[in-house]
Formats: structure tokens, sequence, C-alpha cells
């Protein structure tokens, strides 16, 4: 341990019950949870999320997770609450950490754990499932389904829900901004309407540790491959397997080429959004080299499906490595040129400078990840701060705008793609030679590990502890549930017709067509748009 | 000018999409299909069944014999089970025009027999396992053909009689 370390967890007090390379386990009572958030969000921690577990098997209570990233130092803190089962109570931190808000709603309501002093509200469960029925529970079983309850009066204003919950669209969310006029004054934010028990599945006896990567690549459609990995890093942490390197460079080739992907795919639907169809056009047209050096690569567009625990399926060979160089050179120039005359559009300027503004404090108090906080002036990228898999040894810049406007956004995730082919580049030519994967391993039961790896959006955290055969809770944060709730900060203030870009510019993983309910404070009056996006 | 940028990349580059289906899908000889499981090799023995993330194959018993359906509507193409497959009977092929107006067309089934043990009459396993088990060690067929109950207390008796203790 560090003494900068060493001295915030003394500080912290409690007891520190396991020490591993880049994560603390600190147990503390319940009562000074509270203080303890505080005084780790003062000292420069982002707080990742939180997990609750039904740990009563193993040792009577309920647990609570807080997982804090020192990122200076490239330590996770866990704090670790216990609660008693007869009584399922603990003190909330959302006063002290307004990031944790989310993450605490869901542990009420898959856990049935309450946070005193705070706001509680439904989020993860629909509206129909029953009180006091909570799946995370042990006794719940994976398959289960109990009967809907009819609620008179769900929603306060009267109306047939259309949109969001369209049949057609497979991730639907729904937001309800409020405008004065043509201002927007607050939004309402509804989502988890495709909540799939993901983290419930893996943990029943249906799944075994080999089987969850495919299952954890089908979280995302966009960047499924930076959750298998991060999944299978978390295990191999808990476990102790050493992957063999070459296995970790083929690993971070393919997220660099995912994040290439990914980022075309954006910068295509932020010129869609802004009006210019033929930027969308050739930007998709440029992704669609991606998409086949990946499919070359792995077998797949998508779901690439070559990851498994100890290493990845396919090794690369020459005539890969070949096809790698080339379609990365070709992308860089086609890209060059595109950025080139999508930037230099007066238009395009003037819709994103000074919309949807995210200030460094806001973007600091809600922790939030990826480009969305390296546009707000936060220099936080996974990829340094806790270098994993290969990245220690390639060297590249992380793009940083203090602006937070949603130009900014663009440039950072324009920037992003020039760096990600360099990093491809030194990550081809430093490729160690030997073995793919590690046939042999064994997973002992009753050990912890955080993951986290930068994915497209930003940081995405799964934190495992292991059971017999597969794991025994496994948890899940996406970066857009972080993001998610800064797009509140980012509306406010600003003209609706901004309003599709903003919430398009956190690069939400969430529909590919949204519809936003707007209400006039004034006159009352309901209509819907249309946002466009891909996910 | 702006325009002009974009005229200039967009007459550079031309036509890119393809006359699909008129014209071959672009595959890369890595691509993974659909999978074709070969009954000529197939044992039965279920090791693809276990490692299936998505459930898409499946062994059913029925007493009489033991079948082994792939149901490709479930299939994510991860290509695991022809991975595991001691017997290399399953190969991922490069097919994806796989839509079909019938349920039944997106299944294939490899249907083995099953044998019975000689002594006891109980279910033993298919005979292709049979088979392969026989061939690959070295076991002889009057013991393969015992489920493994028969097969200890044969193996017993026989143990018992050389060594000359428990002989009634």
């Amino acid at each position: 341990m560090k003494d900068e370390v060493r001295t915030i967890v003394e500080k912290i007090g409690g007891v520190v019950e396991e020490v591993k390379k880049s994560e603390i386990y600190v147990r503390i009572p319940q009562q000074t949870v509270r203080t303890a958030a505080r005084l780790l969000y003062d000292s420069e921690a982002y707080f990742k999320t939180c997990v609750g577990v039904d740990e009563r098997e193993v040792n009577g209570f309920y647990t609570i997770y807080h997982i804090f990233g020192l990122d200076s130092q490239g330590v996770d803190i866990v704090l670790k609450v216990l609660v008693p089962e007869e009584d399922p109570q603990t003190s909330s931190i959302v006063s002290e950490v307004p990031a944790a808000d989310w993450c605490e709603l869901e542990i009420q309501d898959l856990l049935g754990i309450k946070f005193g002093g705070r706001l509680t509200k439904r989020l993860v469960l629909p509206e129909d499932w029953p009180d006091g029925v909570y799946p995370l529970r042990k006794e719940f079983r994976y398959d289960e389904k109990p009967s809907r309850v009819i609620r008179e009066e769900l929603h306060e204003e009267a109306g047939i829900p259309v949109g969001p919950y369209h049949p057609a669209l497979h991730e639907p969310e729904y937001f309800e901004l409020y405008v004065e006029g043509e201002k927007v004054v607050d939004v309402a934010y509804r989502g988890f309407h495709v909540h799939r028990g993901i983290e419930k599945l893996a943990e029943s006896p249906r799944f075994t540790y080999k089987q969850v990567p495919f299952l954890a690549e089908r979280i995302c459609g966009i960047c499924g491959f930076v959750h298998s990995t991060c999944y299978i890093m978390a295990v191999e942490k808990a476990a102790d397997i050493e992957t063999p390197e070459r296995a970790e460079f083929i690993r971070s080739i393919v997220l660099e080429v995912e994040r290439l992907h990914s980022h075309l795919l954006w910068i295509g639907v932020a010129a869609h959004l802004l009006g210019y169809d033929a930027g969308f056009m050739h930007a998709w047209r440029i992704r669609e080299h991606v998409m086949v050096l990946a499919e070359y690569l792995t077998g797949s567009r998508k779901t690439y499906g070559i990851n498994v625990i100890g290493g990845v399926r396919k090794d690369l060979n020459v005539d890969k490595i070949d096809k790698t160089m080339k379609t990365i050179a070709q992308v860089r120039e086609e890209f060059k040129k595109l950025a080139d005359a999508l930037l230099s559009i007066p238009q395009i300027k003037s819709r994103a400078v000074g919309t949807g503004v995210l200030t460094k404090s806001e973007a600091r108090a809600l922790s939030v990840v990826g480009p969305v906080a390296r546009a707000s002036g936060l220099y936080r990228d996974v990829r340094k701060d806790y270098p994993y898999l290969a990245y220690g040894r390639v060297s590249f810049r992380v793009p940083l705008y203090t602006e937070g406007d949603n130009l900014a956004r663009l440039l950072v995730r324009v920037e992003e793609v020039f760096e990600s082919i360099e990093i491809v580049k030194q990550l081809v030519d430093l490729l160690p030679g030997g073995s793919v994967v590690v046939e042999e391993y064994d997973i002992p039961p009753g050990r912890k590990a955080v993951a986290a790896i930068e994915a497209p959006r930003g940081e995405d955290v799964h934190f495992v502890i292991t059971g017999l055969g597969r794991p025994y809770r496994w948890r899940v944060r996406a970066p857009t549930y972080q993001n998610i709730p800064a797009l509140r900060a980012m509306l406010r203030g600003t003209p609706l017709a901004d309003a599709p870009l903003t919430i398009a510019s956190i690069d939400p993983c969430f529909s590919c067509t949204d519809r936003v309910l707007v209400v006039d404070i004034e006159t009352g009056r309901k209509s819907f748009i249309k946002l466009v996006r891909g996910g | 000018m702006s325009i002009a940028k974009i005229l200039e990349i967009a007459l550079k580059t031309g036509r890119v999409t393809r006359k699909y289906p008129y014209e071959p899908p672009l595959l890369t000889s890595e691509f993974r299909g659909a999978v074709r499981i070969d009954p000529s090799k197939c044992w039965g023995c279920g090791a693809c069944v276990k490692i299936c993330p998505p459930n898409a194959l499946a062994l059913r018993n029925s007493g009489k014999e033991a079948t082994l359906e792939y149901f490709v509507g479930r299939c994510i193409f991860c290509g695991m089970c022809a991975e595991v497959c001691p017997a290399k009977a399953i190969e991922v092929t490069k097919e994806f025009e796989l839509s079909s107006t019938s349920l039944e067309n997106l299944k294939s089934r490899v249907i083995h027999r099953l044998t019975r043990c000689s002594s006891c009459g109980s279910l033993v396993w298919t005979e292709a396992e049979l088979k392969s088990v026989v061939k690959s060690s070295p076991i002889a067929e009057e013991y393969a053909v015992l489920c493994p109950k028969c097969r200890k207390s044969k193996f017993a008796r026989a143990a018992s009689i050389r060594i000359g203790v428990g002989s009634e």
C-alpha cells in the first residue's frame, strides 16, 4: 500500500479486510459510512458504483459494497457495510456523493434494503411488480415469475403511453422534458424498460463461468466486447489466473477496433441529428471497413465471441496483422478528410458550441465517465489511471476539453479515433509470441474482484464474487448508468431544439429511436418529438 | 467551402453498396455462421449441450432413442460446440441466410439408438458412443455393454475369485 493510500485508509477508520494489488476492502460500521464516503470524495476519489449482495449464506448479513476509485493512485477502495437480516436498513450516502443515487435505488428495488435519509422511489422494477418481492435475494429463483399487481393511477398525468413503450423498439427509454416556451426547465427520466435480469441469470444454475462471457457480451450491441473482457478480467483477478501476454495484446487490439467502430457510429449519428446526412453516410461508410476488419479478426462483425477465461480463442497471424495495418491506415486517411469537412461546416459548429453544457463541478459531483468527463475538464481515462491488459505498454494522448458543451464531446471523440488508430499500430508492433490461452485453472469460491475498462462511452465496471461453478454475485455498471443523471444538468436551460443532440451527446446506450415527451408548463400541451440514435 | 469538401470525398469514393442478393455477400474467411452436425460422427455425448450458452442444443432421451436437437433460432454462432466436440462432428459453416416460414426448418436433429445393459437391461447410452469407446480405449466389449453398476459388480466378482475371498 502506498503512503498516500495508507493515510486515506487510516482516516476512514474501520477494519481493513483485504489488500490486493489494486483493491482495498475496508469494513466500516453503518454509522460512519457517510463520513467515510465524504472523506473519500474529498480525497479525489471518484464514485464507481455500489453493489448489494445477499451474503446471508456466507456471513448472515446483506452486504453493501461502495466502490470508490482513487484514480490518481490507481487503487479502488471498497467500503463494505453489513446490513442485518432482521432489520434491512442502512444510511444513504447520496447527500455526500450524488453519484450514488441510482445504485442505492437499485439495491432497494432488487434486494429490499431501505436507505435512510434520502428520497426513495422505484427505479428498476416495473410498476406492476409486487411489493416485498426482491429478485436478488438468494431464495428468489431465477425463473420465478411473481404475479402482476395492477395499480390504479400509475401516472399523475392521464394519457396513453405511446412511443417509449412501443413494442417495436428494442431499447426504449423515456424522457419528460418540461419546457417554458422553447426553454427546457426540467427533465424527468424513466428507464430500465429493458432490464433483463442478467446479473441474476449469471448466478443461476443455468450458467457456468465459461458461459457467462457470452451473456456479458450481449449486454450491449455496440461495446459488447468491453463487457465480456471486463467480466473475464474480474474473474481472472479474483482467481489469480495469469493470462498469456499475447492474449492480453489481442484483447486490447480488439477493444480498440471496437472503440473505432463505436465512435464512428456515434459521429455519424451526431451528423444525422444535426441534419447533415451526407456526413452520417460517410461516417458509416468508413465504419464499414472497421466492421469487416473485426469480422476478419474475430469471426463476427459484432459480439465477437473470442473471449474465454484464461485467454482468447482466435490468434493473429501474418495475414490478419497485414489486414489490420492496411485497414487502420485507410480509415485514418478517410476519416481525416471527413472530420475536416464535418468540422468546417459553420452550421454544425453553431449548433454544438455552448449547448448542453456540463460544468466541471457538476461532472465531478456525478462522477461522470468517458468522453463526457473529458469534455468537461476531468482527466479520467481507465487506460491511463488503472493500466490494464496491454495499455501500460503503449503511449497515447487523452484528449481533454474544458468547455463541457456538445462540441467538446464531439471533438473528444474525433480525436480519440486517431488515438485508437495509434494504439492499434503500437500494439501490433509490440505483439509478443506464445500461446493465447491457458486451459488449466481453478476458481476458488468466495473471492472478490473489481475490474474496470475504458469503454467507448466511459468507464465500465464489473464486480465479481466467485461462487461454485459460477459467480456468486456479478455486478455490471455500464458507463451510461453513470452519465444519464448528468443529462439533467446539461438540458436545464437549453432550447428544446438542442435537446436531441444533447441527449445523444453522452452517447447513451439504449435505443435506436428515442421519443421525448414535451410538456409545455404554461399550456400543459403534450407532444412527441423524435430522436434518433443507434443503440 | 465545406460542400466542396464532401463532394470531393463522395465523387472519389463512388458507389460502395453491393447489389446483394444479386451479388455475393461480403464475408471474410473467418466468418462464423450456423453449425452443422455430422450424424455419422456424432456420439451423442452431450459435451456441446453443456457448453452451449443460449441452450440452442438439447439432448433428449425418450427411452428408446436419444435426440440431439439443434435449434438455429436460439444459436448465437459462437462455435463453442465445435470446439469442445470430442468426435469433431460439428462444423461451423458460413451459412447465415437462415430465415424460414416454418419453425421446423430451423431445427435439425441427430437421432441415436440407445443400448441396454446386457445383464440388467437398464439404459447404458448411445450405440455410437459405445462403439467409439471400444475403439479408442482398451476395454473389452463384454465390459462395455454393461451398465456402470453391473460392470462394477462383475469386476468385483472377478477380482474376488482371483484373490480367493468371498467365493461361495
